[in-house]
């Protein structure tokens, strides 16, 4: 029987959907397939930082028409969220930069001017900047979704033909605590694991993450493992508001914000107490600390603790928090077979973030839950490339590529000769990070700054004050992306790039895992991708520089075809000499390899053989990192070689609690927290352009618990002004038992003047990783209308 | 008109009367439910308004745990957009000339 077009594709939908699960439908897939795609293309969603691969369907003009999971990644499995499934969509969108645009003056329209005429001006700016006002008068500020090829080239050009640190990237807004957390608990950064423990925990605890929303196909995974073993596994859900995420938890700690840090040190109070932690594993692999500097015994820790029995602990915490929940989460955290816990933004973006990361790990290097099946101590990524491109490439103004600290003499020169340039060329001070940068902005001590695929116009907390500067017309902006922000508002030079899959590179997700999306689509107009711009860019520099230094940097890829060559070019000297011999050593992880493999490669992964394995598994473990074996220093089973730790030894660490920089008081007696909502990704620069993605969230809501509603008179949908001492926005509300009693909740995807909240949000930072604190600020709240119909907004 | 893959993840104690409530949608099929409780459904729409409204009120039945898309079509408006034809009723036209704005 012959079938219809469209039944073809039915049965393509339903044959893809079964394969998941391993269901047999009784069609034939070559049938099925043949409906209109003539072919597809494996890579990775364009989205957050789970890294879940897809297939991307083009039919035979070229158009890419459809998308699926790919069923055989580790990661995803086939599963892909709405935002993966459509992010496609937007390759055609008729907003996209077709054409470099300019203007003199930010209070002048933009005019399309030519490649030749807008490289020369960005070349000749940077260059005027340095010769007139010296290195750190230039900055670039980088994205967590830039391909790392991208990432690698532009912090190259800045440190080697600009000669400054001033190398910055979005990353320092979600990551950095979480960098800090495992450098200074474990000696190396990123997790232990991979999600691969998640089916074999027993115990998984959740805080500071909204997973359901904020990584869906993650929390598929542990939804599913919980519901199959619904008495066996257990998951504690602690966070001050009720999310989607918290539907499945057995158990949901509510506690006041800031008072994470008690909570934590509570549980291991509790787990010394009662004598739950692995005495050998932590004579064997750890130690305890009080300062960097500072060595103290398990008595001194343990002396410390007695603030936080777990009665003081529930009377600091408040919300539903009570002494027995903390034992009883301790207990299950400590005695489960294996135990993983998952945290994000709410641990991150914390004056004392690193701290609350430190806690998290104390927690596991206590019980041994660290290094076997089922445990781990896991921070979830918010971006697809902010582990890959930003922190291990070298997209920090503190941090060069593999993991290489900027002040360490014999890194900087083991980088110099790797790229052929003179000693001492790489400036030995970090550069300014991500809120001192702007603030440079605004003092304009920055001439010429390159912001690449992102939106700190949006982004930034307390942003009127950094757009401020960003307006000022003695700073020069150079912005390249895929459509119009708020960034582009304020730049003198708007650049257009090439999205995912009119390009081709590498994305390395949250498991250490990177994986190659190829060129498969043509980008619209003039779009080039960025490693293009910036290596044309930089050999332009080298002419009004007149340095011979500034053109060897981009002469290894100067001249190459710019899709495929150039950015495998790029890789391979990234991997083969900035890698070899790190802890994330990623030579063998070749574009030959990655082209291979259906999810990539977890480093460490140091030959082509052991990483068409799959690369490592889980980190120190002797027999499954080759590192562990290669550098084991005696008979154990575990090797903690990180290289942040000269002593090879876990470190537990003394922290005491400490609340948010901006506290509650008469004036201003809310909370204020942000976050995001499944639908959208950040500005919404992209899913604000897919009309099933904005129409499901067309703007910003606050939540606000009923109680508080109550006492300010507020209904749902209501207008409500949330204000700061920075700044005000109105939204309408939801009112809902979501967020504790004293605390509202916003989204912060809205592009709207009205309704953009980090106007309000505090820019104060975590002192160690300089992560600003986006999830606690004090503000008040009122009614100001009943309530009124919106139009979702998004700039063009 | 859109083609939607899903697996529908269905709390197995309830699933008959979940399955009840999905036959009053012609747009769905469901070709079948494994010892898990996921079900294989292709919802196919007239527009992506109606596939997105439609999720969204499968997602609100008791019983209906989640909702994972697995492959999704919509050549039919890419092609509309490229044309010309269609304009994303979300786009505001292209490049927008205002001048930077501080409030
Ligand atoms: S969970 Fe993240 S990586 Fe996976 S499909 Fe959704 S947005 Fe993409």
């Amino acid at each position: 029987m012959s079938l219809s077009r469209r039944d073809f594709i039915k049965n393509t939908a339903a044959l893809t959907a079964a394969s998941y699960i391993g269901m047999n439908l009784p069609f034939v897939a070559g049938e099925a397939n043949a409906a209109d795609v003539a072919s597809w293309h494996r890579g990775t969603c364009r989205l957050c930082g789970t890294g879940c691969r897809v297939q991307l369907g083009i039919n035979s003009k070229g158009q890419p028409v459809a998308m699926r999971g790919e069923p055989k990644s580790r990661t995803n499995f086939g599963y892909l969220c709405m935002k993966g499934m459509m992010f496609y969509k937007i390759m055609n969108h008729p907003d996209r930069l077709t054409m470099p645009l300019y203007r003199e003056r930010k209070d002048q329209p933009f005019k399309e001017i030519s490649w030749d005429k807008a490289l020369d001006i960005a070349a000749r700016k940077f260059a005027e900047a340095k010769q007139q006002y010296g290195p750190n008068s230039t900055a670039y500020y980088g994205s967590g979704q830039c391909l790392t090829e991208e990432t690698y080239l532009f912090q190259k050009i800045m440190r080697a033909a600009l000669q400054t640190n001033n190398v910055e990237g979005n990353p320092r807004l979600c990551m950095a605590s979480a960098v800090g957390g495992y450098l200074t608990s474990f000696g190396a950064d990123e997790p232990i694991g991979s999600y691969a423990n998640i089916e074999k925990s027993s115990c998984m605890f959740l805080i500071g993450s909204n997973m359901a929303e904020a990584h869906p196909v993650i929390f598929r995974r542990v939804m599913r493992h919980k519901m199959n073993n619904k008495d066996k596994v257990k998951v504690i859900n602690a966070d001050p508001r009720f999310s989607a995420t918290s539907r499945i938890a057995d158990m949901h700690m509510q506690f006041k914000p800031g008072t994470d840090l008690a909570m934590l040190n509570a549980m291991a109070y509790t787990i010394i107490d009662e004598k739950l932690y692995d005495k050998e594993f932590i004579a064997d692999y750890a130690v305890f600390r009080k300062g960097k500097k500072v060595l103290v015994d398990m008595e001194a820790y343990w002396k410390s603790l007695q603030d936080y029995t777990p009665e003081k602990a529930a009377k600091i915490c408040g919300g539903n928090i009570t002494a027995k929940m903390i034992r009883e989460a301790a207990r299950m955290f400590a005695k489960s077979d294996g135990t993983v816990s998952f945290w994000c933004m709410g641990i991150n973006q914390r004056k004392r973030g690193v701290w609350a990361n430190n806690l998290i790990h104390n927690l596991h290097i206590l019980t041994g839950q660290l290094c076997r099946e089922g445990a781990d101590s896991f921070s979830l990524t918010g971006q697809p490339n902010a582990c890959g491109g930003v922190r291990e490439g070298g997209g920090l103004c503190h941090i060069l590529p593999g993991h290489r600290l900027v002040v360490k003499e014999k890194l900087r020169n083991q980088v110099e000769d790797a790229w052929g340039i003179p000693r001492g060329r790489i400036a030995p001070k970090p550069g300014a990070h991500t809120i001192k940068m702007f603030q440079q902005v605004n003092s304009a001590d920055i001439k010429a700054i390159w912001i690449n695929c992102t939106s700190p116009a949006q982004s930034l907390p307390n942003v009127d004050l950094y757009r401020k500067g960003m307006a000022r017309e003695d700073v020069f902006i150079v912005t390249s992306d895929i459509f119009p922000t708020r960034t582009t508002e304020l730049s003198n030079l708007v650049l257009p790039t090439a999205f995912h899959f009119e390009k081709s590179g590498v994305y390395g997700c949250t498991e250490r895992r990177s994986q190659l999306t190829p060129k498969v689509v043509q980008s619209p107009g003039e779009a080039r991708p960025e490693t293009w711009i910036a290596t044309e860019w930089c050999a332009r520099m080298a002419k009004y520089l007149n340095d011979p230094v500034v053109l060897q940097t981009v002469k290894p890829f100067l001249g190459k075809e710019m899709y495929v060559e150039q950015p495998q070019a790029i890789w391979d000297e990234y991997t083969q000499k900035l890698t070899k011999g790190r802890d994330n050593d990623l030579r063998g992880a070749s574009y030959t390899v990655l082209k291979q493999m259906a999810d990539g490669v977890q480093w460490p992964a140091p030959t082509e053989a052991f990483a068409l394995t799959g690369g490592t598994v889980m980190k120190f473990v002797k027999g499954v990192d080759p590192m562990a074996t290669s550098m084991s220093k005696n008979e154990k089973p575990f090797q903690f070689y990180g290289p942040a730790h000269p002593d090879k030894k876990l470190w537990i660490w003394i922290r005491p609690q400490a609340g948010a920089d901006e506290e509650p008081d008469a004036d201003w007696p809310m909370y204020l927290s942000t976050g995001r909502v499944i639908d959208h990704w950040h500005t919404t620069s992209m899913t604000g352009r897919i009309p099933e993605l904005m129409r499901a969230n067309p703007y910003s809501f606050v939540e606000i618990n009923p109680k508080d509603a109550m006492r300010y008179g507020i209904k749902p949908n209501d207008m409500v002004e949330i204000e700061s001492r920075r700044g005000k926005v109105t939204m309408p509300a939801k009112v809902m038992e979501g967020p504790i009693e004293g605390m509202v909740f916003a989204y912060w995807h809205d592009m709207h003047e009205d309704r953009m909240i980090n106007k309000v949000v505090k820019d104060s930072f975590d002192p160690g990783s300089k992560e600003p604190e986006f999830k606690i600020c004090a503000c008040r709240i009122k009614r100001v209308s009943g309530p009124k119909a919106l139009k979702p907004f998004i700039v063009t | 008109m859109p083609i939607g893959g899903f697996v529908i993840a269905l709390d197995r104690s309830i699933q008959d009367e979940v399955l009840t409530q999905f036959a009053k949608f012609s747009q769905i099929e469901i070709h079948g439910v494994d010892e898990e409780g996921n079900a294989v459904a292709v919802i196919d729409t007239e527009t992506s308004d109606e596939m997105e409204q439609l999720t969204r009120d499968l997602q609100k039945i008791d019983g209906v745990l989640s909702l994972g898309v697995t492959y999704f079509h919509a050549e039919d408006e890419i092609e509309k957009i490229e044309s010309g034809e269609l304009k994303p009723t979300l786009s505001f036209g292209r490049k927008g000339e205002k001048p930077a704005n501080c409030s």
